[in-house]
């Protein structure tokens, strides 16, 4: 699979739908928590990402069905999960390497 | 502030202001009004952070969109389809300037052709008297017909292009309502 490697805070995002459908002040207060604070993404950083991820393919957007407001709200597509259980392994892969390579410098 | 943030949105390129500029305001609402409860506790602090971040990402963001928008279409003047369904006779078509100059070129054939008859012509008759050929300036001649016809052109582009944006074209997809008994 030819998936470029996602920066972090769209892999924040992604990480943020997979748990359940959000919209996007939901996506920016998870993405917080989900970084300990790390990363906080601005409203412009945000629909950026959204906009990308959108055109391809990998989430989708929907209407809120409780939501008085008539919010709009993003979950992922069957391919972004995909792509994102792609990315997650390989950042295991390269997760072992770094602890093995590590490992062996502290000997 | 919201206000300024709804003015500051107008950086983007229209079809994306369109398509999320009413979501991200009422992002930016939820933040500021979130901000404005911790104002209490902590301080102008975190407001003047969030805003500094709000604004700079803002226009990161309008940045990058309008550079995206020139990079992908041949011009920065073309909105996505998806905003605007305009009928093709609306766009300005491509094929224009090439048919302009077969026309043109028709035309300065025609021309030549007639001139060349016209000189081969005896003029035998007194009471008529020749056109003098050589006043008639040809090729300046013709190159202003080729701007007028440009100019003419590029107004009524314009002009369709004025109707486009007001969106006169979506008169005729409204629907129609069901005559009342």
């Amino acid at each position: 699979m030819d998936v470029p490697p996602l920066t972090e805070p769209v892999l924040l995002i992604l990480l943020s739908l997979a748990g359940q459908p959000r919209h996007g002040y939901s996506i920016l207060k998870d993405v917080e928590q989900l970084s300990d604070g790390r990363v906080t993404l601005s409203t412009g950083t945000l629909y950026g990402a959204l906009r990308r991820l959108l055109e391809d393919g990998w989430i989708e957007r929907f209407d809120e069905e409780d939501s008085s407001r008539g919010r709009q709200a993003y979950r992922l597509t069957p391919a972004g999960r995909r792509n994102l259980q792609f990315e997650a392994s390989r950042l295991k892969h390269l997760a072992r390497i770094a602890n093995l390579r590590v490992a062996r410098k502290g000997i | 502030m919201l206000s300024l943030y709804r003015c500051l949105l107008y950086l983007y390129p229209a079809a994306y202001r369109y398509e999320y500029g009413e979501e991200m305001a009422g992002v930016f609402c939820e933040g500021l009004s979130d901000v404005r409860s911790e104002t209490w506790r902590k301080g102008l602090l975190p407001r003047a952070v969030f805003l500094l971040r709000e604004f700079t990402g803002l226009f990161h963001g309008a940045i990058e969109e309008r550079w995206r928008a020139i990079a992908t279409s041949h011009s920065w003047l073309s909105i996505p389809a998806r905003r605007f369904t305009m009928h093709s006779e609306f766009r300005f078509p491509k094929a224009t300037p090439v048919l302009m100059a077969v026309i043109l070129a028709g035309v300065m054939l025609t021309i030549e052709k007639a001139t060349a008859i016209e000189d081969s012509l005896p003029y035998s008759n007194p009471q008529l008297p020749p056109i003098h050929a050589e006043h008639f300036t040809f090729f300046p001649a013709m190159a202003a017909i080729f701007l007028s016809a440009c100019t003419m052109a590029v107004i009524g582009w314009a002009v369709l292009f004025a109707l486009r944006r007001s969106g006169v074209h979506r008169l005729s997809e409204m629907p129609v309502a069901p005559p009342q008994n």
